[in-house]
């Protein structure tokens, strides 16, 4: 341990932090701050920004919930699908598995946006536009395949003989997922379930074009929207309270959660 | 266990979601407006009082945009892409029009509108409301292409090209400005704006009457020619071509330039205390060669009903309400908005308050729409690029203009527009 | 049986992946527009011969290749160091882990709402310390020679971390035996990195650069919310170009040319990367040998 070693850490450090921090600062600046966000100033601190933010038509913390919805349910149904498509992806011949999975590579690649256009033909067609339920169908699908993957490296790794006792016992197939092989990925599926409750929370181009009522927006749409607006003369006080806001539930997520996080990325990587 | 929640969790909201819409239902009939965040908060008095006086029976309900013009727009066409939209009423850009009308997504007022009541129109106000034959829009204010002079340093503003050129130099050789004349020339929706006032003095069209591209005839690039001597001649700053209207606004302001071009709203910030020409200032319209019209590029915003609008009734006396006379005098009085209705005009107590009066009904008269086609964004946005390369990388006008021409007419091919 | 517990699966990815592209391919052989009245009206390849005409096409191409080939590299050289630091055992390296982790997990659009007031001028801070060092403003976000700048530094903040995690689990899979040998045969910790590291790293230094090249090729979040596009359209990447013919101009069949253009770019940038990087990894071997 070194000293070097510690400038560097220490700079990835404030790095990753600064601009959070400056959002930190700028939201409890009184607007005299803002314009002048290095000088000495009487009223620097305010809280008014935030009651402007929760007082708002709608409160902020609505779009909190809208996402939060939209999260669970995505989670919810990616994992009812994933799991049974996974086990079998792992009994399937090498030759067939090894090109599904290359599919399912490939699909977890794609730039989604570029699908936004039919997605939304199909929300006008089939009337389900600004539904927060509905939305979580186009996002189950879109990280479907990254789920897959993951839980179907998951199964790989179970010892063969245990699925096989089981058989033996006189398990059927819905038996031995239920109550032996689902337990034992575990690990695996919660840290799934987060990486899908991730990328629901954070979707942007999707939800833009589905949504279009004011208190169903999820929350990057709705600071999107906070943005629509010029660079110039606009209250950023509030911007900056509203990206804190909405920043609070993530950093949690990832307090609670580093260790799933990691090892969902990482396994992904390993055995992608 | 796990599912039990979730079910749960789904139950609550589909429960709260029906208790909200029964609770709209026993309310009196709302209508609601989607405005761009200016015009939501200078109208906000009017409405108030509106909603005063209607307690019982009609409620207006204003919606409020974003402040920049196109992301009101994403957030209209957002909703009326997914079929249905909760707005009744959508204040629009003279640009958005024929577009929002071809889509069908706005009703048609000719039912609604009485002959007198048109009549009553300025003439340039009439302009940019109808599509195909048919009126889809009421203008709440108008907005025009606006010549600034300085009364202190020249008897009378210049009418022709080679005389802006002509007293633009003179000015500056004596060192009494800086710069002759300052404009719009970033690539922008506001260079398209420049263009076409410049373009119709020269006696050119964008897109002809008949629907023809005309864009790269000879006095389109003569025009173009005059826009690149202007920054050669030093006469417009080179950095003219990174100015929208707030720039060219902070440099006439400060007294370093001669003429500008710009809106209405200027009269107002050239009158505030910390204007250097503050009382010196004149306005007219932009200069044209002899033997052409002056034009203005006629901007403005007015009211649409949108087609899935189940109370269109109510939502055409809303907007006779926001546009009466009393309203246009109180939004002029007050925010500058340029009335529309020709009385207005013509109302001496005003004019004598408010001298520039006159010459923002004399622009009226002249102003002319841009093309009014659905694909005017795309357009403008070749135009824009165009212009652009010949401002600032001094391409070679017959060439740049030639290639905006065939480009446009490929928009138009790919979209259906000609066959 | 087996199989049919795939098929909820594949139908669901069908839907949402498959139909779609095809959908593209069949509209953007038709107008499809506002002036059609939003039906579909064979228009004879007038899209595709209007793609390849259109200078804002090649102009967005060029942005987003410029932006993802400028970002995927910055992204891949800072995440080999962090990822070379986080492998060291170390007092703190969890938490260290965890925050360098944030950037990653929060949305796009909220931070890219923040780096806009943070390159904001006159107020954001790094014009105020301009000023207070004595340079002179450069107007970062309407100078369109220097906005692209500030979305690929606002993007390497955002997604270095999502590299490093993998190259770390790369690194981690190394055996320490490997560097051991290499040691006591007398190589320096630089060569090792560059005979040892390297090349055994290559398969997720391929699987992040394709990942990360994929997204950043679809980038739009980002500059959506900070630039919208601007100065000029110079940030504007293929995916915003795409999205306004659809939502702002209403011209579907064009907007599902571009996409399906942009996808065919994609793919052809893809495949280079792979042969690239396979390049790199033939010549480290010969080195070796």
């Amino acid at each position: 341990m070194n000293k070097k070693m510690n400038i560097i850490i220490g700079s990835l450090i404030i790095w990753s932090i600064a601009p959070l921090a400056w959002q930190l600062y700028t939201s409890f600046s009184s607007p005299e701050a803002l314009v002048e966000p290095f000088s000495q100033i009487k009223n620097r601190w305010t809280l008014e920004n935030y009651i402007q933010v929760l007082t708002a038509d709608p409160p902020f913390w609505k779009y909190l919930l809208n996402s939060t919805i939209v999260g669970l349910t995505t989670t919810f149904i990616t994992l009812l699908f994933a799991i049974p498509a996974a086990y079998s992806l792992s009994k399937l011949k090498p030759i067939i598995a090894k090109s599904a999975r290359l599919i399912l590579f490939g699909a977890a690649l794609f730039p989604y946006v570029l699908l936004f256009l039919a997605l939304l033909e199909f929300a006008r067609y089939l009337n389900i536009g600004n539904n927060l339920i509905a939305l979580s169908i186009p996002y189950s699908a879109l990280s479907m395949p990254l789920a897959v993957l993951l839980l179907s490296s998951a199964f790989k790794d179970i010892p063969k003989d245990l699925e096989e006792a089981a058989r033996l016992e006189g398990l059927g197939i819905f038996q031995r997922l239920r109550w032996i092989l689902i337990p034992l990925i575990a690990p695996a599926t919660s840290s799934t379930a987060i990486l899908i409750f991730l990328f629901s929370w954070n979707e942007y181009p999707i939800a833009l074009t589905w949504i279009s009522k004011n208190d169903l927006l999820t929350l990057p749409v709705a600071i999107a929207r906070i943005a629509g607006s010029s660079v110039y003369s606009i209250p950023y006080g509030a911007y900056a309270a509203a990206t804190v806001l909405g920043a609070m539930p993530l950093l949690l997520i990832v307090l609670l959660f580093q260790k799933q996080i990691v090892s969902g990325l990482t396994q992904g990587a390993i055995k992608g | 266990m796990k599912l039990k929640y979730l079910y749960l969790i789904l139950l609550l909201v589909a429960s709260l979601f029906f208790t909200i819409s029964w609770a709209y239902s026993t309310q009196p009939k709302v209508i609601n407006i989607l405005m761009p965040a200016p015009f939501a908060d200078s109208t906000s008095d009017l409405i108030k009082r509106y909603n005063d006086e209607h307690r019982q029976n009609i409620q207006i309900k204003v919606t409020r945009g974003p402040r920049e013009t196109e992301a009101v727009s994403d957030l209209a066409i957002s909703s009326l892409l997914l079929g249905r939209s909760s707005f009744d009423l959508i204040l629009m850009d003279v640009t958005w029009l024929p577009k929002y009308a071809a889509a069908g997504w706005i009703a048609p007022l000719d039912s609604f509108i009485e002959k007198a009541d048109w009549e009553s129109l300025a003439l340039g106000a009439r302009i940019g409301n109808s599509y195909k034959g048919k009126i889809y829009r009421w203008p709440l204010a108008a907005d025009m292409g606006l010549l600034y002079w300085r009364k202190d340093l020249m008897k009378n503003p210049p009418r022709t090209p080679e005389e802006l050129i002509d007293i633009s130099l003179k000015l500056q050789n004596e060192g009494k400005v800086n710069y002759g004349y300052v404009w719009q020339g970033r690539q922008y929706e506001g260079l398209s704006c420049v263009f076409l006032e410049i373009l119709n003095g020269f006696g050119g069209k964008w897109i002809n009457n008949s629907g023809d591209v005309s864009i790269g005839s000879n006095q389109s690039k003569e025009a173009a020619k005059w826009l690149r001597d202007l920054i050669d001649t030093g006469v417009s700053p080179n950095a003219v071509t990174n100015f929208s209207e707030n720039e060219s606004l902070q440099i006439f302001s400060s007294g370093q330039a001669a003429l500008m071009r710009n809106w209405p709203y200027a009269w107002a910030e050239l009158q505030k205390p910390s204007s250097v020409v503050k009382n010196k200032v004149g306005v007219t319209t932009m200069v044209a060669k002899k033997g052409y019209e002056t034009t203005s590029t006629l901007g403005s915003w007015g009211l649409s009903i949108l087609s899935t609008s189940d109370k269109k009734e109510e939502s055409y006396n809303v907007i006779s309400y926001l546009t009466s006379e009393d309203a246009q005098k109180e939004l002029f009085e007050k925010n500058g908005y340029t009335p529309t209705s020709t009385s207005i005009f013509k109302n001496e107590k005003l004019i004598k308050d408010f001298p520039i009066l006159n010459a923002l009904g004399n622009a009226l008269e002249v102003a002319k729409p841009r093309p009014q086609t659905p694909l005017y964004a795309q357009l403008s946005d070749v135009l824009q690029r165009e212009l652009s390369s010949i401002l600032t990388e001094n391409k070679n006008i017959n060439d740049s203009m030639n290639k905006a021409k065939e480009k446009t007419s490929q928009i138009l091919l790919a979209s259906g527009e000609i066959e | 049986m087996i199989l049919l517990l795939l098929l909820p699966a594949t139908v669901l990815i069908a839907l949402i992946f498959g139909i779609p592209l095809i959908r593209y391919a069949w509209i953007s052989t038709h107008a499809f527009s506002v002036i059609t009245g939003l039906e579909l009206v064979p228009n004879q390849g007038a899209n595709w011969l209007r793609l390849i005409n259109d200078q804002r096409f090649w102009q967005d191409t060029f942005q987003t290749v410029r932006f993802a080939s400028l970002s995927v590299s910055i992204e891949l050289l800072l995440a080999i160091c962090i990822a070379l630091i986080l492998d060291q055992k170390w007092r703190g390296r969890g938490i260290t882990r965890a925050i360098s982790l944030l950037p990653w997990a929060l949305p796009t659009t909220i931070m890219a709402l923040g780096w806009r007031w943070i390159f904001n001028t006159p107020f954001g801070p790094i014009d105020q310390i301009f000023n207070i060092v004595g340079i002179e403003s450069i107007n970062i976000l309407s100078n369109p020679n220097i906005t692209w700048i500030a979305t690929v530094i606002a993007d390497v903040w955002k997604t270095t971390p999502f590299i490093a995690l993998i190259l770390l689990a790369g690194l981690q899979s190394i055996p320490n035996d490997l560097y051991e040998a290499f040691r006591l045969e007398g190589g320096k910790p630089i060569q090792a990195f560059f005979k040892i590291t390297l090349p055994l790293l290559r398969p997720y230094i391929l699987l992040a650069v394709l990942f990360r090249l994929a997204q950043a090729f679809g980038v739009f979040d980002l500059i959506q919310v900070m630039t919208g596009g601007g100065p000029a359209s110079s940030t504007e990447s293929l995916a915003l170009y795409a999205y306004l013919n659809a939502m702002r101009f209403l011209d579907f069949g064009y907007s599902a040319t571009l996409m399906l253009g942009s996808f065919f770019l994609l793919v052809i940038a893809c495949i280079l990367s792979w042969i690239i990087i396979s390049r790199f990894q033939y010549q480290l071997n010969e080195e070796k040998t």
